[in-house]
């Protein structure tokens, strides 16, 4: 399965990245004022926001080449999460929109925000 | 085609560039989806910002604009910011056109620290060339670069049109280019590298660019060429901040099922 591509100095992220942590649980409430619980889901799902800035125009072009070879959503792989090092074997672009800027020479941007599927 | 400016670049910083794909997606109540891909609703977009434009060179986007009626006709594009070669990391793809006596073997250690590089070996009694032919406008100005070096030295020919240019590659990798135009009256451009009888390069990073200067080496797979690509809005606007001076925003799309 493909792997999120490493920056040229082996690091997958910069600062500011996002990190979220997303339980799906649900809540049946009662006339009474009670309400019972129950889990929606089997665990959390991660989601991690990078940006990227000053990243050169190679860089951006892997980044552009594996949007695409991914078909934007559709496709999955294995991300590394950079906090922790915990890899997740089975994560997807969160959406079909890729936005690159080549602001100068050597600076490009985009951003990319990475979700765990359930598997 | 879309023009060049006088310097021979096709676009200015900032450069903006959007990639839009189509997924249908059914999530389940448990979070777990189904997705179908719609590969030829695949969109690009590009934002061309120009500033500092003399009046003969916004004479020549606005008589571009005119010639095509805003959205209404399509035109070649060439991507301003990538590499218009396919398959730059495998010439042993279809893309590329190899000489029969010419051996590649692939996954050797480039200069960015990666395993690319391509050893490339002539065993014939005369020069072969490796070569790509781009759908691309000849009146351009192109370049052509690559990296290489040779356990032992020798020169190797780069190939832009008709147009040859003799390098010696040394042990050390090295980036080499050439730049020009193709032939004036062609509807395609050649790009290649030739090596001489018996000669064994390593070789990494081909790179075709719309531009006289090569940029730092992009991987690519589908080339940079988009045939049929679009100005997005119907209205062309400018602004002159100077004598001499203008300033101009375009939008272009490409939809691949256009």
């Amino acid at each position: 399965m493909a792997t999120f591509p490493k920056l040229k100095t082996n690091a997958v992220a910069q600062y500011p990245a996002t990190r979220a942590l997303r339980y799906q649980n649900q809540t049946v409430r009662f006339l009474d004022g009670t309400d019972q619980r129950y889990r929606d889901a089997s665990g959390p799902m991660h989601r991690w926001t990078i940006r990227l800035s000053e990243v050169d125009e190679g860089e951006l072009a892997m980044i552009e080449g594996f949007f695409l070879s991914n078909q934007g959503q559709f496709g999955s792989f294995v991300f590394v999460d950079p906090w922790d090092g915990t890899s997740y074997p089975s994560c997807s672009l969160a959406g079909d929109q890729l936005d690159l800027t080549a602001v100068a020479e050597m600076q490009g941007q985009t951003n990319l925000t990475i979700v765990e599927n359930r598997t | 085609m879309f023009p060049q400016l006088p310097t021979g670049a096709l676009s200015q910083f900032p450069l903006r560039k959007r990639r839009l794909s189509r997924t249908v997606v059914n999530t389940m109540a448990d979070g777990r989806t189904i997705k179908l891909p719609d590969v030829a609703a695949q969109v690009t977009e590009w934002q061309l910002q120009y500033t500092g434009l003399s009046d003969p060179e916004l004479a020549t986007l606005a008589q571009f604009f005119a010639s095509v009626e805003g959205s209404l006709n399509g035109f070649t594009f060439l991507d301003p910011n990538g590499n218009l070669l396919a398959w730059s990391d495998d010439p042993s793809q279809v893309e590329w056109q190899k000489a029969s006596f010419l051996t590649l073997t692939g996954g050797g250690a480039d200069p960015a620290g990666g395993t690319c590089a391509w050893h490339v070996s002539n065993s014939g009694a005369g020069a072969q060339s490796l070569s790509q032919t781009l759908n691309a406008p000849a009146a351009y100005i192109y370049s052509l670069s690559a990296y290489a070096r040779a356990a032992q030295p020798t020169t190797i020919t780069l190939l832009l049109g008709s147009q040859r240019a003799a390098r010696p590659v040394g042990t050390q990798w090295t980036r080499f280019t050439i730049a020009g135009m193709g032939d004036a009256e062609a509807t395609s451009v050649s790009f290649g590298i030739e090596l001489p009888a018996g000669a064994a390069i390593d070789l990494y990073g081909p790179q075709v660019e719309p531009q006289p200067w090569a940029s730092a080496y992009k991987s690519s797979t589908t080339g940079g060429i988009y045939e049929n690509a679009h100005f997005r809005d119907d209205a062309f606007t400018y602004t002159s901040t100077g004598v001499n001076r203008n300033s101009t925003t375009v939008n272009i799309v490409y939809a691949n099922h256009l």
